[in-house]
Parts: structure tokens; C-alpha cells; sequence
């Protein structure tokens, strides 16, 4: 018996503890933000010969984004837009609604649409949207999401995850915040007493959140340039893979806390020296810790590796089977390019974000000085968003192989000989 | 049945302990959602809440956003039509196949057979992929965000008619031929006599299929894309995983989820429970 | 009278009585009007997703459910499926289980329903207590399990508990030893033992007293009673019981997901089949429809290879007696 599906057979009850989709760490940045709104969605007023769209949004965790999007919606002259506040599982409902004859005219989705989605016509080519505004925008959002050398999305606000450290521990401890893979384990284990940990990312010791990452901490990429092959099956990322383990077989990781990687309270109650967690906490540890916290990337890891955070983007996508294309097109580029204001609002007053254009970090109270600031230099220097050719299959098998080399102890190079046939594979599906 | 003094108390004793364990969860639930997370992340474990004022759930019932009330009410509506109608449709079908398949030499020989055999084959196919097509159908036919949608396609449970099926095989014949006897048809047979008769097995089927309806997440929240179609599964996600939830508010809203099934269960126990008692004719 | 049951319960089958030839025509009229409304439903809402779903399976339906021609890839996906190491350590993964929890769910809930026999008072609160689960959702239960009781901090009640014993904290859901099958199968049993003890109790009701007590005139007591008596008894019920509980097996699902998954994916251990299939065919925001529909066709073909083999396994030991 299927106890959690009506007896129809259907209906399964798939809420994670958390919001939005899974798989990968491409949109776990996103989706830690979790959900939650303002006040009841309202229609914008509708009138003769102007164009009706519908936009999509999902919930987000801060209160007033609802009411703030309603408003720019409202205040669009040459259409009228009715925005659309999905609860649950979002990315399953736009996909679904994309299947049916009403599809949502402009929606928003984690890092643009997926691949997938642009191969079976299902978004429209927003490269002229963008124009020559392209240049205004962090190229290291853009870039990874470019797929037949066209752009599919414009970014609405820029999502980070990066380093937290305890000042005042490392200062006591004389220690600097790391900027190598093996100062980051020689500080974790430093500054690992019996009740404060070294370094916290997670229950299950940061395989999942930091997969990715440390990839492009090495050094590499995720799929190699030429699209057909994954890029970091070298053997200098095995002995990144292989340093990772040591530390968690090691003194300096915290594998356990009283709450996940996503949520500060670790890094504020001081049960750990650092925590990677992400930039929406950053509220929150200002008002704990004061000044008595900083932040950083992730260490580079071997000889060619570079410091790197993760980041993310939801992106405002316009469907090709809406009622009116064109207006779709021509609101997005009003609210998502020329609407500097908005965008600065949507990012910061709303919890703390990045926007999507680096020049109006400056205009942005919470991202002038402090942490904040150095999270935006972060993101700009040393940001990296998933390329869009890293499918969900390539990102599970990616997940699988670090989990057991990581954590059984298996043997990096033919774990990921796993991954590359898939993502051959796969890869060779995009082409 | 004769038994010892012995193993009676025995078995009240291994049933005491089970049935201690098998309240642990709840009263974790409890003290959980009663309590600050300080006190619940602490390293010696507190057997009582410390925050028994909480205004969590307070908040959480008035939260207008969430609309906890209203979800409550659109969930207890579909999960009552729904049990109902489930039933109704299954212990019909059930029925048929247990004592009304065709027999003889006719082409419809082996019907029974055949329609069994499809109801089983729904029974073994998960759900996980073929909800899409489903709901592109059920996008198509226009039921979006209306009852119907939320409803009609959850009617047509393979596995309350198997059930009610293997129930109708054992179920007495002396009481139907009595009836039949007495002039009754098949469908006066069915209504007046055997339903009556199977309380029980209708008291627990429907009492699974209230708590599916009432726990289901997913094709209520493709479905139910109005707001106010929004059942309380959705509802409570929602308030779940909205920013800066912390773990008493994780297991307030667990609770909410929760205790009106148990309400409902407790109530309609001793319906169930009579059922199950009488329907041991032998 | 024994016999007369026995056959009953296998077959189904009424006793033929005289005097019927008018109500036979009549008889296959009623059936279908007691089916019709079930048949309607079932084909137009089960079966045409479950054949378009089949036929997705040909092709290489990504985000969408009307193909094109050229997307047809025959047998491909299933190919690949079946080439997929990790699906099929999956599946091998899951059919242990199966054949571990089945007989442990059914022993457990069997073992619950004979011993709320035994007692008399207080039976109504006991029955309560082990059915009212059952009404706990699967991600409300797992949220417990992972969050509170099996939590590897220091404070998860269970390593509490351990600790106290004077043993070290264990990561329950870590990876690094297999007791994250504790958490699940704890889980699994507490979630699922109520209902099927229920039907237990139904079944164990019809065996009529007149039986039990023919059987201890000839001096059956206990072990002999329960096998000789009320094991045979069970019959159907344990046909059907056991059915349920290896379809509910291989489409373990939700207890699973919501235990041990993580915003960075599920890890590649205790991972069902049909988790698998979500992560790589709709997870993520892919919607990988071919694949995903060719997953579920080969799951379906194992579970009902389970049920046939059980079905007729069940059968044969009926024959013997």
C-alpha cells in the first residue's frame, strides 16, 4: 500500500523539509531562501487593448516581496500583468503548467529555464531583450547560461552562499581567514574544542552543499568547453576529493549541529568557528555577532585551484506559447532591465541580495560597506553559477560518486568514471 | 478461547511497552513544538516542553497569509467527498468481483477475471511520472482549481476495491442467500444486508482513505492553483519552510497537520471498532 | 463446514443453488452495473496516463508529453535504464528489503492483532494506540524520525538514550555504517503496522468461536491452535496483506525522500528505485518524461513478477492443505 498517495494512486506527498527543487547544488542556493509572503495577491486593474500576461513567482521566505512585485507589476503601463504567488514545490508547477494549453506568460526559474525546456521550444530567446544591457550585467551570472550562444533569462537578484568565520576565534587563535584548502584545515582544527567545531556545512558534512564548489574551488569547471565532457576528471581534482575526506575523517569538521547548513544558528549559538551558509543569514548574524563575524570565499583548493562562492539567480523567462510574446518580452525588459530602482528594492529590501547589476550594488544601503560588501566583491571576483548544460541525471550521478568517495572512502577516479559516461552521455543529448 | 492468568498478563505487558514506544513520536511532537529551540538542541535531554505559553500556534492560526482555517475547511470537504464517494464506488466493485463475476460459457466468462486483473495492475504501477500526464489531462478537461479536479480523478481506488473484494469473498453467504429468499435482487441484497453487515471493513477502508485524502500533497498542489483551493498540506508548507522557521514552529506545524485526522479517528473509533467487533460471523 | 470455508474464502465462488436460471442473465447485467462506475473511472483516469505514459517511454519526451516523431527512441530509455548501475544497485537494494520487511511487517502486525485478542479490557485504547499512526503523514513522520529521534546530534533522542548507556553519539543518517535501515525500517513499521493489523483483526474475527472450540475438544492449545486453526484461517487475508505489503515495498517513496534527502540531492545509499527515478527524470526542475515513464513500466514488470510469484506461492500452500 502506498500509505501517502490517495487511494487514486495519485497525489504523493513529496514536501521536503525545505523549499523548492533538489538534485544538485545549482539551486540549492535559491532554494534555502525558503518561502513565505506578504499579503494576498491582487490583480492589477485590466482595461481595454492593453495586453493581458500572467507572471509567476515562487513564494518567497522574506515578508513584503509579494506586495513589492504586485506593485511593479501594477505600475507596468503598456500591459496589464497579474502576478501569480505559487506555493510548494514551484518548479514542479511551472513545468507542469508548461505542459497545458494556459501557460504562465513571463515566470521566473531558478537560474533560467533549464536546458530541456529550451530544446523543446517551451521559452523564447531573450538575447535582443537584453541587448546591449548585457554588458551592465555580472558576467559570471550570465555567462554559464548561455546555451546555443543565446541568453534565455534575464537575472532578477543574485542569491550567494560563501564562508562565515568567527573574528574574534581567529583573531584569539592568531589565525588569518584561510585562503587555501589547507589553512582552512589547519584553522577548523585549531580552533576545535570540546564544545565548538572547526568548520560546519551541513549534517552530512558538506557533501552536498559544497559539491559543486569544490570543484571550481580546484580549479576546473563543470563541463569542459567544448560541451562534450565533463571537465574535472584530472587527477588534480582527485586529490582535492582526496584532501576533502582527510578532513572529514579528521578533528577539524563539525559533522553534526542543531540545525542544517542553510540556517546560521550554528555559526551564532558558537557551536561552530565557521559555517558555510549563505547570504540571506547575514541579517541575522549582524544582529547576533555585531562585528565579530566575517566573510569569505571558499578556499582554493591544490596548486591551480582559486577561491569561489556559489551563487545563483532566479531568471524571468517568457514562455513561446503565451497569449502575447511580444508584450511578455517587452514587460520584462521594462521591469528587469530598465527598472534600476525596482530591481535595487527587490534585492535589498527584502532580505539581503545582490543585484543582478553590479553597479547598482553601490546604490544598495545594505551591500555599501561591511560584510555585505565583501559578499558582492565575492560574487563579482570569484562567483560561479552552474552551467546550464549540468543536467539533474549528470548532477545525481556527480552527488552519488562524492558521496561515496567522501564518505565510504571509495576511489575518486572510478567513481567519477561513472560520471563522465553519464555525462557523455547526456552531454552528447544537448549537442 | 481459554488461556492462562499468566499469558494474559503477558501479553498486557508486551502490549504496554509497544504502546509506549508507539507514542513516542507524538509526545516528541509535543514537547518539541512546546518548547524553545535552546532548550530542544540542548545536550541533556528535557522530558518536559519549557515553553507551554508558546504563541506559535496562535501565530500560525492567524497568519492570514498561510489561511490555515480556510485550508482546513476546502481539506475537510475533499477528504469527506472523497472518502465517501471512494467508497461507495469500491465496495460496489468490490462486490461485483467477489460474487457477481460472470460465469458459465458466455463471452463475458471471464470478465471478473479480466476487470480483477486490471484493478491489480493499477495497484502495482507507481505514481511518480504518470501524475503528468494526468494532470495534463485533467488540465485539459478544464478542472483546474475547481472540485472536480481536486476530486473525480482520486475516485477510483484499485486498492479499496481489492480490498473490499478479498473482504465480499469471506463474507457469509448464508446472510445474502437468506435475503435472496426473501425475494431480494442484487442490488437490494448489496444495500440492505452485506453493507450493513461490513462496517468494519468499510470503517477502516475509509478511514485510510480519509487520511490519504487528508495528507496528500502533490496533485492538490498542482491542482489547486487558486488560493482558495488550497488544501492544508500546501497550506503548511507554506508556513514550513518560510524563512527563519525554527524547529518548535517545524513541529507546531507537524501538529497542525496532524491533529485534526487523530480528532477525526478518535471520534469515528468506536464506529470502527463495533464494525470490526460484529463482523466476526462465523 | 471447515472445508466449505476454506474453498470459500480461495475462490470466491458462491455455492451453486436451484432455482437460479432467471437471475443468471440478470446476474451478469448487475455486475456490470456494479462495476461500471469504478471501470469508467479507473480507464479514464488510471489507464490513459498509464498507456500515454507507456507510450512516452518510446521517445525521448523531455518537457513535453506530445513528442515528436523524430524523438523516437524505441527501447532506448529502457536501455539505458537497465545499463544504469545505479538503477539496478536500486533495485537489487530493494528487493532485499522487500524480502526483509514484508515478513517482518506482517509477523509484527499479526503478533499486534493476536495479542489485542488475548485481552479484554483496555482492547479499544491498545487498537487506538498502534492505528492512530496511520493517520500521521509520511513527511510529518519523517520530519520526527530525522529531526528529533535520529537526529545525530548529541540531542537526537535516540543518541540520548545511547549515550546515557554510556556509548558515543551515532550519525543515524551519516552514511558511514548501514544504521540509517534502523531509522527507515523504525519508521516504516511505526507508519504502517496499525493498518495492517486492523485488517488482521477482521480476519482473525470471522474465524468463528464454534472452530476454536472444536479444536480445543481435541486438545489443541497455543502453537497448535494458531497453526492448525487460524493460520488457514487467514487465508485470504494474509493473500492480500501480503500483497500490499510488497507493492508498498518497491514503491517506497516518500519515508525514504524526506529522511535522508538533502538540498544537495539524496545520497547513493538506502536510495529506492523510484527515488532514483525522480532525481534523474524530475528532479531538479528536469522533466525527463521518457526516461521517468520508462522507470516506472520496469518497476511495475518487477512488482507484478513479486505479486505473480507470491500470488502463486500463496496458492500452492493453500493446495497443500
Amino acid at each position: 500500500m502506498t500509505h501517502h498517495a490517495p487511494l487514486g494512486g495519485r497525489g504523493i506527498s513529496r514536501r521536503g523539509l525545505l523549499a523548492a527543487s533538489t538534485g544538485i547544488a545549482a539551486t540549492a542556493v535559491l532554494s534555502a531562501c525558503g518561502t513565505n509572503s506578504g499579503l494576498s495577491s491582487s490583480s492589477s486593474s485590466s482595461s481595454v487593448g492593453k495586453a493581458n500576461l500572467s507572471q509567476w513567482y515562487h513564494e518567497y521566505g522574506e515578508d513584503g516581496v509579494q506586495a513589492a512585485v504586485t506593485k511593479y507589476a501594477a505600475a507596468y503601463p503598456k500591459a496589464s500583468v497579474s502576478v501569480k504567488w505559487t506555493t510548494g514545490d514551484y518548479e514542479k508547477a511551472v513545468s507542469a503548467a508548461l505542459l497545458t494549453q494556459t501557460v504562465p506568460d513571463v515566470f521566473e526559474y531558478a537560474n533560467g529555464p533549464t536546458a530541456d525546456m529550451i530544446l523543446a521550444g517551451e521559452v523564447l530567446d531573450l538575447t535582443d531583450v537584453l541587448g546591449s544591457a548585457k554588458s551592465q550585467f555580472n558576467a559570471s551570472i550570465i555567462t554559464p547560461r548561455i546555451f546555443r550562444d543565446k541568453i534565455w533569462a534575464i537575472p532578477q537578484t543574485i542569491d550567494m552562499q560563501m564562508l562565515y568565520y568567527r573574528k574574534s576565534l581567529f583573531d584569539k587563535a592568531g589565525l588569518q581567514p584561510p585562503t587555501t584548502f589547507a589553512a582552512l584545515v589547519d584553522a577548523a582544527a585549531k580552533l576545535t574544542t570540546k564544545d565548538v567545531g572547526g568548520f560546519y556545512a551541513g549534517s552530512d558534512s558538506g557533501v552536498g552543499v559544497l559539491g559543486l564548489l569544490l570543484l571550481w574551488a580546484a580549479g576546473f569547471n563543470s563541463i569542459s568547453s567544448d560541451g562534450k565532457n565533463v571537465d574535472f576528471d584530472d587527477p588534480a581534482f582527485y586529490s582535492a576529493l582526496a584532501a576533502y575526506k582527510a578532513f572529514r575523517d579528521g578533528t577539524g569538521l563539525l559533522r553534526n549541529a542543531s540545525a542544517e547548513w542553510y540556517d546560521a544558528a550554528p555559526f551564532i549559538n558558537g557551536e561552530a568557528a565557521m559555517q558555510w551558509t549563505g547570504l540571506w543569514a547575514l541579517p541575522k548574524v549582524k544582529a547576533a555577532l555585531g562585528d565579530d563575524f566575517g566573510v569569505a570565499a571558499f578556499p582554493a583548493i591544490g596548486s591551480a585551484g582559486k577561491p569561489a562562492v556559489a551563487a545563483g539567480a532566479y531568471g524571468a523567462c517568457v514562455a513561446a506559447k503565451g497569449t502575447d510574446p511580444d508584450a511578455a518580452k517587452a514587460f520584462v525588459k521594462w521591469l528587469w532591465v530598465d527598472q534600476e530602482d525596482d530591481q535595487v528594492e527587490f534585492s535589498t529590501a527584502f532580505g539581503t541580495h545582490i543585484p543582478a547589476k553590479p553597479a547598482l550594488a553601490a546604490k544598495a544601503t545594505p551591500l555599501a560597506s561591511g560584510a555585505g560588501a565583501a559578499a558582492a566583491k565575492l560574487v563579482a571576483d570569484n562567483g560561479h553559477v552552474p552551467d546550464i548544460r549540468w543536467t539533474t541525471a549528470i548532477g545525481t550521478a556527480y552527488s552519488s560518486a562524492l558521496t561515496n568517495i567522501i564518505v565510504k572512502g571509495a576511489d575518486p577516479k572510478t567513481e567519477l568514471a561513472a560520471v563522465v559516461s553519464t555525462a557523455k552521455t547526456e552531454l552528447a543529448k544537448l549537442a | 478461547m481459554r488461556q492462562s492468568r499468566a499469558s494474559t498478563i503477558g501479553a498486557y505487558v508486551v502490549l504496554g511497552v509497544l504502546a509506549l514506544v508507539f507514542l513516542v513520536p507524538f509526545y516528541v511532537m509535543i514537547r518539541n513544538a512546546f518548547s524553545t529551540s535552546s532548550w530542544i538542541s540542548s545536550p541533556t535531554w528535557h522530558l518536559l516542553p519549557n515553553n507551554w505559553g508558546s504563541a506559535n500556534f496562535a501565530r500560525l492560526l492567524a497568519n492570514t497569509n498561510v489561511g490555515i482555517i480556510q485550508a482546513l475547511g476546502v481539506s475537510a470537504v475533499i477528504a469527506v467527498i472523497q472518502t465517501v464517494l471512494t467508497l461507495l464506488i469500491a465496495a460496489m466493485a468490490g462486490y461485483a468481483l467477489a460474487r457477481l463475476a460472470p460465469t458459465g460459457r458466455g463471452p463475458m466468462r471471464r470478465a471478473g477475471s479480466v476487470v480483477l486483473g486490471l484493478t491489480l495492475g493499477t495497484l502495482m504501477v507507481p505514481s511518480t511520472v504518470t501524475f503528468i500526464p494526468s494532470f495534463v489531462m485533467v488540465a485539459g478537461l478544464g478542472w483546474i482549481s475547481s472540485f472536480r479536479g481536486l476530486i473525480v480523478p482520486l475516485l477510483f481506488s484499485a486498492f479499496a476495491v481489492f480490498l473490499y473484494r478479498q473482504y465480499f469473498t469471506g463474507f457469509p453467504v448464508e446472510l445474502e442467500e437468506a435475503a435472496r429468499l426473501d425475494g431480494a435482487g442484487y442490488w437490494r441484497t448489496f444495500w440492505r444486508v452485506v453493507m450493513p453487515n461490513s462496517i468494519g471493513i468499510t470503517g477502516a477502508i475509509g478511514t485510510i482513505t480519509f487520511i490519504g485524502a487528508w495528507n496528500a500533497f502533490l496533485w492538490p498542489l498542482l491542482i489547486g492553483q487558486d488560493r482558495s483551493y488550497r488544501t492544508v498540506q500546501v497550506a503548511l508548507s507554506t508556513f514550513m519552510t518560510s524563512q527563519g522557521v525554527d524547529v518548535p514552529e517545524l513541529f507546531t506545524g507537524g501538529l497542525v497537520a496532524v491533529i485534526p485526522v487523530v480528532l477525526v479517528f478518535v471520534v469515528l473509533q468506536r464506529f470502527l471498532v463495533e464494525g470490526v467487533e460484529r463482523s466476526g460471523i462465523g | 463446514m471447515q472445508a466449505q470455508a476454506v474453498e470459500r474464502s480461495l475462490t470466491g465462488e458462491r455455492a451453486v443453488t436451484s432455482g437460479r436460471r432467471r437471475v443468471v442473465g440478470g446476474r451478469t447485467f448487475w455486475f456490470w452495473v456494479f462495476v461500471a462506475p469504478f471501470l469508467a473511472g479507473l480507464l479514464t483516469f488510471v489507464y490513459v496516463p498509464i498507456v500515454w505514459s507507456g507510450y512516452l517511454s518510446l521517445f525521448d519526451a523531455r518537457n513535453t508529453v506530445t513528442p515528436r516523431p523524430d524523438q523516437f527512441v524505441g527501447f532506448g530509455n529502457y536501455v539505458s535504464l537497465l545499463t544504469d548501475k545505479a538503477f539496478l544497485t536500486s533495485l537489487g537494494t530493494f528487493m532485499v528489503f522487500t524480502v526483509v520487511i514484508v515478513p517482518l511487517t506482517y509477523a509484527f502486525s499479526l503478533g499486534l492483532a493476536l495479542l489485542l485478542q488475548r485481552i479484554r479490557v483496555a482492547r479499544t485504547f491498545f487498537r487506538s494506540v498502534f492505528f492512530i499512526p496511520t493517520a500521521v503523514s509520511y513527511v510529518i513522520a519523517a520530519m520526527i524520525w530525522r529531526l528529533s529521534l535520529f537526529n545525530g546530534a548529541r540531542f537526537g533522542m535516540v543518541n540520548t538514550i545511547v549515550r546515557s548507556l554510556g556509548g558515543t553519539a551515532v550519525g543515524w543518517l551519516s552514511g558511514d555504517t548501514p544504521v540509517y535501515w534502523v531509522v527507515l525500517v523504525s519508521l516504516r513499521l511505526w507508519l504502517q503496522s496499525g493498518f495492517y493489523m486492523i485488517l488482521f483483526i477482521a480476519g482473525l474475527n470471522r474465524i468463528g468461536q464454534d472452530m476454536y472450540e472444536a479444536a480445543a475438544l481435541d486438545g489443541a492449545t497455543g502453537w497448535k491452535l494458531f497453526r492448525h486453526i487460524t493460520w488457514p484461517q487467514l487465508a485470504s487475508t494474509t493473500a492480500a496483506i501480503v500483497l500490499l505489503l510488497v507493492i508498498s515495498a518497491f514503491q517506497a517513496f516518500d519515508e525514504f525522500y524526506n529522511t535522508l534527502a538533502t538540498i544537495g540531492g539524496y545520497p547513493p545509499f538506502a536510495r529506492p528505485p523510484l527515488v532514483y527515478l525522480y532525481l534523474i527524470s524530475l528532479g531538479g526542475g528536469s522533466q525527463n518524461l521518457g526516461l521517468g515513464s520508462a522507470g516506472t513500466m520496469i518497476l511495475t514488470l518487477v512488482i507484478v513478477v513479486f505479486g505473480v510469484v507470491q500470488l502463486v506461492g500463496t496458492r500452492r500452500l493453500e493446495a497443500k492443505r
